[in-house]
């Protein structure tokens, strides 16, 4: 063994050295329902089936935002709040590709400049109303809340397999009374698998399966892998293979602000002549905050077989939206102790809570970068 | 109504060329100041205590691609020979002045998914136009940019630029150039491309005439136009009121500001002639009545019975207002 030879101090610690030391550190270091939103993130605003031409209002990140399409199909993201006098945009109507205010007439194209403003001869150019970048991308429509300038499309997180027609998708969505923050840390902690959701994907062999975690690029992994295992119900089921040994590996990842992927692979040890040797399942978390206690949630999960199968896409429905539920349940239940109970507690953590500290912790530096 | 006005200081200043002074402004007691989208600009109220000028300036954030947002706004102000309010801030604005700004209005807006996006700036007006050009790059929208100047030692940001656009961008020195053929550049853009332009009055009514002889529609000209309230040639003259009481226009200054300074209940809102907000019924002019809104009609005009005092003046010594 390599022997380290002790090295003189550099320079010796003054008084203030010591003292800075002893300071206590800065205790929201990681996000909680109180920590600023973080603006400059894509973020899902709504199915995209869900805004065409009937205005749709929304608030996102605590901002009022009403979302409609042109003629042509383009999802257009203005500020429902007419910038003369505050009326809500949504509750006025659209001629064209223009949303004409309900108040006084005024008249927004798909920029945000009014092009009409029936009192006045000419349209003083700041008659304008924000507008928010927003793109279609499979199932989903986007929004950039931040600088505009950032809002870069090449930035939306990837999630391709919603839009694979290889692939069958089951999906839900909640508008939930809780912080987004939880939601993260909810979704990259399984511990609680077992006890909040012991009807379906919790299963104790997995819960004591050896988990490694690790950050990249402001975001947090985790992985485990558990060898020749009874495959878990909600998988095993609708694949047909409850009689089999498997190899299980999953990945759970908080991708973004906005967006929580989870892996699964059940690698079948002796498949039927003609069935697949590998099952793959993709679930997608995508949530944006609308207040910093309030959230819209949409959740996906696909398949990588019988993506037509009607009796498949009717138990992977049923079973998750119990899991789910059970999630949104216990989300909302926490945020009414922390939002309400008159004694501040500073939670206590564990080792397993890692990676949800992990995600928190970016959550904060992103946020804390922002705010500045 | 909260109050539009923030509460600010001058964090740096340094020369840009000789005509053209960089100031940071930033919130005072360290807050942070709202962010500026590309194209928006401030209102900056400033000279003693009362804020005896207002002037809007364009916000040109970082002078890098990919760079954070900037905790100061930067601008960049031309000291024009005889408009009072650019010779004071050359003058006097140093580290620690205090300075009370607007929150940032954008009114010259970027649109997003064009096929193509075509920057023109001339002289000072390069300052929206740079942000612009970061925000395309960021975004990676096409785009092109043309930068007009006498010559390049007169040109703020002209390097700065040069890296942010790389071979995106023309500079033409109209010492040595001579000036652009604006027809010509329009003439071959691609279908679709949206033209934004900031620059002297001329320039831009030069690019509206090619784009309309084109047969381009008028909203594929996109333009900014600054201060038309000053120009250097204005003279002071005299406003009297209802109750008999007269006060003293400047050169430099605008019958609202010298209104506000005595103390008169005004109402106004955009101070650049578009709004009409400060519209005001003109009794008796001794002179020419010097209209420099965007809001009346041309026959609201030759009727001569009202003004926008935020930006018009007269061509004479005495002014008659019903206020």
């Amino acid at each position: 063994m390599a022997t380290i030879a002790p090295q003189p101090p550099k320079r010796q610690l003054s008084d203030n050295d010591i003292f800075a030391a002893m300071e206590p550190h800065d205790s929201g270091a990681f996000a909680n329902n109180t920590t600023p939103l973080i603006r400059n993130a894509w973020y899902a605003c709504a199915r995209s089936t869900e805004i065409g031409r009937t205005p749709l209002a929304r608030k996102f990140l605590g901002v009022d935002v009403v979302l409609y399409r042109t003629l042509d199909g383009q999802p257009v993201a203005m500020r429902n709040r007419c910038p003369h006098r505050s009326f809500p945009l949504a509750k006025g109507k659209l001629v064209g590709d223009k949303l004409v205010c309900g108040y006084h007439g005024m008249e927004f194209g798909t920029d945000g400049v009014c092009s009409k403003l029936p009192a006045l001869a000419n349209v003083p150019a700041t008659a304008s109303v924000r507008i928010f970048p927003i793109a279609d991308r499979g199932p989903l429509t986007w929004i950039w809340m931040g600088s505009p300038d950032l809002a870069d499309e090449a930035l939306i997180p990837d999630t391709w397999w919603l839009s694979d027609p290889s692939w069958g998708t089951v999906s839900g969505d909640f508008h939930i009374n809780a912080d987004y923050v939880s939601m993260h840390e909810n979704l990259i902690d399984q511990t609680h698998f077992p006890f909040l959701h012991p009807d379906t994907v919790g299963t104790p062999e997995y819960a004591r399966s050896k988990l490694t975690a690790s950050t990249e690029n402001n975001q947090v992994v985790i992985r485990r892998e558990l060898l020749n295992c009874a495959p878990p119900g909600v998988y095993g089921k609708p694949a047909d293979i409850m009689d089999k040994r498997v190899d299980r590996t999953s990945e759970a990842r908080f991708v973004s602000p906005a967006l929580h992927t989870a892996y699964a692979r059940v690698r079948v040890h002796e498949p039927d002549e003609g069935k697949p040797g590998l099952y793959r399942y993709n679930i997608t978390h995508v949530f944006t905050p609308e207040t910093n206690n309030s959230m819209h949630y949409w959740w996906f999960n696909s398949r990588d077989y019988l993506p037509e199968d009607e009796a498949i896409d009717s138990f992977m429905l049923d079973a998750h939206t119990q899991a789910y539920s059970e999630d949104v349940e216990a989300l909302e239940w926490i945020n009414e102790v922390v939002r309400t109970d008159g004694e501040e507690q500073f939670d206590l953590s564990f080792a397993p809570d890692k990676p949800g500290l992990m995600a928190r912790r970016i959550l904060y530096r992103l946020a804390m970068a922002e705010a500045r | 109504m909260q109050d539009k006005y923030l509460n600010a200081v001058v964090v740096g200043r340094r020369a840009l060329t000789d005509r053209i002074t960089e100031i940071l402004i930033a919130a005072q007691a360290g807050r942070a100041l709202p962010p500026a989208e590309a194209g928006s600009h401030i209102e900056l109220r400033f000279g003693g205590d009362d804020g005896r000028f207002l002037r809007h300036y364009s916000v040109v954030g970082a002078l890098t691609a990919g760079s954070a947002p900037e905790p100061y706004w930067r601008i960049a102000v031309q000291r024009e020979n005889r408009a009072r309010g650019s010779a004071f801030i050359h003058d006097n604005f140093a580290v620690g002045t205090r300075l009370r700004v607007s929150r940032p209005l954008n009114a010259f807006r970027l649109m997003r998914h064009r096929p193509k996006h075509l920057l023109i700036a001339g002289g000072i007006g390069i300052t929206p136009i740079f942000a612009m050009a970061r925000s395309l790059d960021a975004r990676h929208e096409p785009f092109s940019a043309l930068y007009v100047g006498l010559e390049r030692a007169t040109m703020a940001y002209v390097d700065e630029l040069g890296a942010l656009c790389g071979d995106r961008l023309s500079v033409i020195q109209t010492q040595h150039d001579g000036i652009p053929d604006l027809k010509a550049l329009l003439a071959i853009q691609p279908e679709g491309t949206q033209v934004y332009v900031c620059g002297p009055a001329g320039m831009i009514e030069a690019l509206v005439a090619a784009a309309a002889d084109l047969g381009w529609a008028p909203e594929r000209i996109r333009y900014e136009v600054f201060n038309a309230a000053h120009k250097p040639e204005d003279e002071g003259f005299e406003v009297r009121l209802k109750d008999g009481d007269t006060l003293a226009v400047g050169a430099g200054m605008t019958i609202l500001d010298a209104l506000e300074a005595r103390g008169v209940e005004t109402y106004a809102d955009c101070r650049r002639g578009e709004c009409g907000l400060c519209t005001t019924a003109v009794v008796a002019c001794d002179g020419e009545l010097d209209h420099r809104d965007h809001f009346f009609s041309d026959e609201d005009r030759a009727d001569g019975r009202q003004m926008t005092i935020c930006c018009s003046r007269i061509r004479g010594r005495v002014l008659e207002l019903d206020i």
